[in-house]
C-alpha cells in the first residue's frame, strides 16, 4: 500500500485563510500603526521556520472551515471580530495545537518583525554589538540608607 | 595519549576550578583540567543574532534536560520542586549566570551558634575576606562601598547603572525605610583587564557577546592557562581511581571521541558543582570504599541545599526601560537577611531586584499570566505590559537536611553511560514560611514605587542553580566530608573546592564565596606543600 507523504506547503487558498486567521489573532491597530499577524506576512515566515507546525495548521484550517459551514458562515475575514473569536475558541477544544497553540509561535514572531519593533519605538536589530545606554541615576537616593548604622551581625 | 603523571589533575572548569587552577599555577606543578564541555564562542552568543530572546528556550536554555548539548548530562530532578540548571562548558555555569556578586555575611559561618540551625562552619569571614578582595579583581567586581548590610568592603569598578527603573524601586524602599543598594556584580562596567566595558546588552543568562560579564572563560581561564594550566576539553571523567594506600591516583575519562583514557595524578581536585561532585563520588567506587570515594561519613550527596527562590512582579504605569542593562544585577536588599525572633522562621532572605524583558518575552510571558489577550485587546494589552514589568527574585536561604540530596540513578546514563544524579528534594517548612512573608514584602515595595498590578510565583520551579552542601567541610571526620582547607577526610590527596563543601547556604548568589573559598583552599596547599598529606 503506497503511504500518502503529508503536504509539506500550504496551499494558496490555504495560506490566505491562515493570515486571516493569524490577522484575528493580532489584528492591524489603525491607531497605534501596528500590523496584523497576517498581513506582516506571519504565515511565510511560520511554515519557513517551523515545518513541523504546517500538518497542524492544516487540520487546525480544515476544522475550521467544516465549523464555519456548520454555521453556515463563508467569508472569515469578514466576520466581526467577536465571531472570529468564538470561531477560534470553539475549534480550539479539538485542536489545542492549533489554538491556543498557535499563540506561542505567533507572538514569538511578530515581536521579532522590523515594522513590529519600530511601532514600539525599538530599533530592529539585535542588541549586541550596539548595546544601549542606561543613565547611572542618581545615588544620592541612597542617602537614607548611607545614614543607617551598619546593621549585619558581628559575630 | 600520554599517559604522564600530573600533579594536580582537576575535574571541572567552571567558576571554582578556572581561580584555584589560576592560583596554584604559581607553583609551577604540573596542572591538567579535565572538562567535558568546550570553549564558547561568544560571537555565536544569541544576543547577536536573529530570534535572541527564543534561544534562551533552545540551546541557551536552563536545563540540562531540554538543551540537548552532547556536553551536558542528564539530571533526574522529577522529584524535586526545583529544577537543576547548569552549563557545561569552560566557565562552566558561569556562561549562563547572571554574574549577581554578593559575599556571604558573617552571620553565614554561626548559624548553629547564632541562631541553633544549621552548623557553623570551620572558616569565617575574617578568613575569606582577602580571597573575596583577590577575586574582585580576577573577576572584575562593579558595586559602591559604604552598605551597612556588610563589613566594610571596597570594589575595583563602578556600580552597575540603576537606570530607571533601579531609581523607581529604590524610591519605593526609601518610602518603606527598607535597605537597598547597587548589587555588586562581576561586571565590567569600565574597561578591566582587556575586558570590553559592558554595553548594557540585556540577555546576560545567554551568555556575554561583549565579554563584559565576569565568566571564568573570559577571567581566569586565560591568565591560568598562560600561566601553564593544561586546559583539555571535551573529557568526561568517569570515576577517580584509588591505590592501595587509600590515595587517589588518578582518574578514568572519555575523551572527545569517546574513547576511555586515563590521567593518573599526585593530587585530585574536584570541581564539578554540588551535582556533578557527588556524583563523580558516588560513582567512584572501589574496594574500600564501596558508597563512593571520601564517603565514609555517608554524607556525599546530602544536605543538598539550592536556594529556594520566588519571583515577585509589579506592572507600572511609566516606561522603565527594563530591556536594556545586566538583566541579574540592578539592585539589591538585604533588609529581611538577619534572623529576626518576631518572624515565623529562622534565618532570612535578600531581594535581587531583576529588569525587565524584551519584546518577545513580554509577549510570551503574558500568554502564561493570561496578562496580554489575543484578538481585538490584544494591542492594548500588550502597550500596558511592554517595557512596564519589572520586578525582583526573593533568594531565601536554605538549610541543610539530610534527606535533600544527590544520589545515582538506576537507570538514567549520560552519552558515555556514566550514571546520572537524581536529585531528592522537599522543601522545608521554614522555606515555605519565608517565601510566603518575603512575597508579602516584595508586592510591598512594588505597590510603593507605584506598581498598579503585583503578582508572584513562588517557588520558582527552575531556579536550581545554586547547588550547595554535598559534600560539606567540617573538622568532624563523621559529620563532614572535608575538612577546613578541603581536603578528604578519608582519601588525603584528594581535594573538593566546590559549592559542594558550603556547611550552609546563606541567602546570597554563592559564586564569589565558592571562588573566594578555592582561592583560600590553593593557598592552603601552597602553604602546606611539604606536609600536604599528613
Ligand atoms: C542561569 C544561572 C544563573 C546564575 N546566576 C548566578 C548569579 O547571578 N550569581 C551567582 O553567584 N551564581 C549564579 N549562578 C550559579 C553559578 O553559575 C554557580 O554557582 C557557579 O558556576 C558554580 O561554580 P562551580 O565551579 O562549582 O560549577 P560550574 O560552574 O557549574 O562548573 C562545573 C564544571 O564541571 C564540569 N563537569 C561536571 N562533571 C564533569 C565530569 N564528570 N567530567 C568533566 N567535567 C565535568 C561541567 O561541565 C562544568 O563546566 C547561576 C547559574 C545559572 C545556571
Amino acid at each position: 500500500m503506497a503511504i500518502e507523504e503529508a503536504p509539506s506547503e500550504l496551499s494558496n487558498e490555504e495560506m490566505q485563510f491562515l493570515a486571516q486567521v493569524l490577522d484575528a489573532i493580532i489584528p492591524p491597530d489603525e491607531d497605534g500603526g501596528s500590523p496584523g499577524a497576517g498581513e506582516v506576512g506571519l504565515g511565510d515566515i511560520l511554515q519557513q521556520k517551523s515545518p513541523a507546525l504546517v500538518p497542524v495548521l492544516k487540520q487546525g484550517l480544515t476544522a475550521l472551515s467544516r465549523e464555519m459551514e456548520s454555521r453556515q458562515l463563508v467569508d472569515f475575514g469578514a466576520l466581526s471580530p467577536n465571531e472570529k473569536c468564538s470561531l477560534l475558541e470553539r475549534i480550539g477544544g479539538q485542536h489545542p495545537d492549533f489554538f491556543p497553540g498557535l499563540l506561542f509561535p505567533v507572538y514569538a514572531n511578530y515581536y521579532q518583525q522590523p515594522r513590529v519593533l519600530k511601532t514600539l519605538g525599538l530599533e530592529a536589530r539585535t542588541p549586541y554589538p550596539l548595546g544601549y545606554d542606561l543613565e547611572s541615576g542618581d545615588l544620592d537616593l541612597l542617602d537614607p540608607v548611607r545614614n543607617r548604622p551598619p546593621f549585619y551581625r558581628r559575630c | 595519549m600520554s599517559e604522564e603523571t600530573a600533579d594536580v589533575v582537576i575535574v571541572g572548569a567552571g567558576a571554582a576550578a578556572a581561580a584555584f587552577a589560576w592560583s596554584l599555577a604559581e607553583t609551577r606543578m604540573k596542572i591538567v583540567c579535565l572538562e567535558q564541555g568546550g570553549w564558547m564562542n561568544p560571537s555565536e552568543y544569541p544576543s547577536s543574532q536573529e530570534g535572541w530572546e527564543l534561544r534562551g528556550f533552545g540551546d541557551f536554555g536552563l536545563s540540562p534536560n531540554s538543551r540537548g548539548r552532547s556536553e551536558d548530562y542528564p539530571v533526574n530532578d522529577s522529584e524535586s520542586p526545583i529544577a537543576i540548571s547548569n552549563f557545561n562548558a569552560v566557565g562552566g555555569s558561569t556562561i549562563l549566570y547572571a554574574a549577581h556578586f554578593p559575599r556571604l555575611h558573617p552571620s553565614d559561618f554561626r548559624t548553629r551558634s547564632l541562631d541553633g540551625v544549621g552548623e557553623d562552619w570551620p572558616i569565617d569571614y575574617t578568613t575569606l575576606e582577602p580571597y573575596y578582595d583577590e577575586n574582585a579583581l580576577m573577576m572584575g567586581v562593579a558595586g559602591l562601598a559604604g552598605d551597612p548590610a556588610y563589613p566594610p568592603k571596597e570594589l575595583p569598578l563602578p556600580p552597575v547603572p540603576l537606570g530607571r527603573l533601579g531609581e523607581t524601586l529604590g524610591r519605593g524602599f526609601n518610602q518603606l525605610g527598607w535597605h537597598w543598594w547597587p548589587s555588586d556584580s562581576a561586571i565590567a562596567t569600565v574597561e578591566h583587564r582587556g575586558r570590553a566595558p559592558c554595553i548594557n546588552l540585556g540577555p546576560c543568562l545567554t551568555g556575554c557577546a561583549q565579554g563584559a560579564k565576569g565568566s571564568t572563560d573570559v577571567t581566569y581561564w586565560p591568565e591560568a592557562v598562560r600561566r601553564g594550566v593544561e586546559l583539555r576539553t571535551h573529557c568526561r571523567v568517569r570515576e577517580i581511581t584509588m591505590d592501595e594506600n587509600d590515595m587517589a591516583d588518578g582518574v578514568v575519562y572519555y575523551d572527545a571521541d569517546g574513547v576511555e583514557r586515563r590521567q593518573k595524578a599526585e593530587i585530585v581536585v574536584v570541581a564539578c558543582n554540588g551535582v556533578g561532585t557527588p556524583r563523580l563520588l558516588l560513582n567512584s567506587r572501589s574496594a574500600n570504599f564501596p558508597n563512593g570515594v571520601a564517603n565514609r561519613s555517608g554524607l556525599v550527596g546530602r544536605n543538598l541545599m539550592f536556594h529556594p527562590y520566588a519571583m515577585v512582579q509589579g506592572v507600572f504605569d511609566e516606561p522603565l526601560d527594563g530591556y536594556k542593562g545586566p538583566m541579574g544585577c540592578c539592585i539589591m536588599s538585604h533588609e529581611f537577611y538577619e534572623t529576626d525572633p518576631a518572624r515565623d522562621f529562622v534565618r532570612g532572605y535578600s531581594f535581587e531586584i531583576t529588569r525587565g524583558m524584551g519584546p518577545v518575552s513580554t509577549a510570551i510571558s503574558g500568554i502564561s499570566s493570561g496578562n496580554i489577550s489575543w484578538g481585538p485587546d490584544h494591542h492594548r494589552t500588550y502597550a500596558s505590559q511592554f517595557n512596564r514589568i519589572t520586578g525582583m527574585v526573593v533568594i531565601c536561604e536554605d538549610l541543610p537536611e539530610l534527606e535533600n540530596r544527590v544520589s545515582l540513578d538506576s537507570n538514567l546514563t549520560d552519552s558515555n553511560g556514566i550514571p546520572a544524579p537524581k536529585i531528592h528534594y522537599r522543601l522545608s517548612e521554614n522555606s515555605e514560611r519565608m517565601l510566603e512573608h518575603a512575597v508579602a514584602r516584595g508586592k510591598e515595595v512594588l505597590v510603593a514605587a507605584g506598581a498598579r498590578e503585583t503578582s508572584a510565583q513562588a517557588p520558582l520551579p527552575f531556579a536550581g542553580w545554586h547547588l550547595m552542601g554535598t559534600a560539606r567541610m567540617g573538622v568532624d571526620p563523621e559529620q563532614s566530608v572535608v575538612n577546613e582547607w578541603g581536603r578528604s577526610h578519608d582519601v588525603k590527596n584528594l581535594f573538593i573546592i566546590d559549592g559542594s563543601i558550603f556547611v550552609t547556604s546563606g541567602a546570597v548568589n554563592p559564586t564569589n564565596t565558592i571562588q573566594a573559598l578555592s582561592l583560600y583552599i590553593a593557598d592552603q596547599m601552597k602553604q602546606r606543600l611539604d606536609n600536604l598529606f599528613d
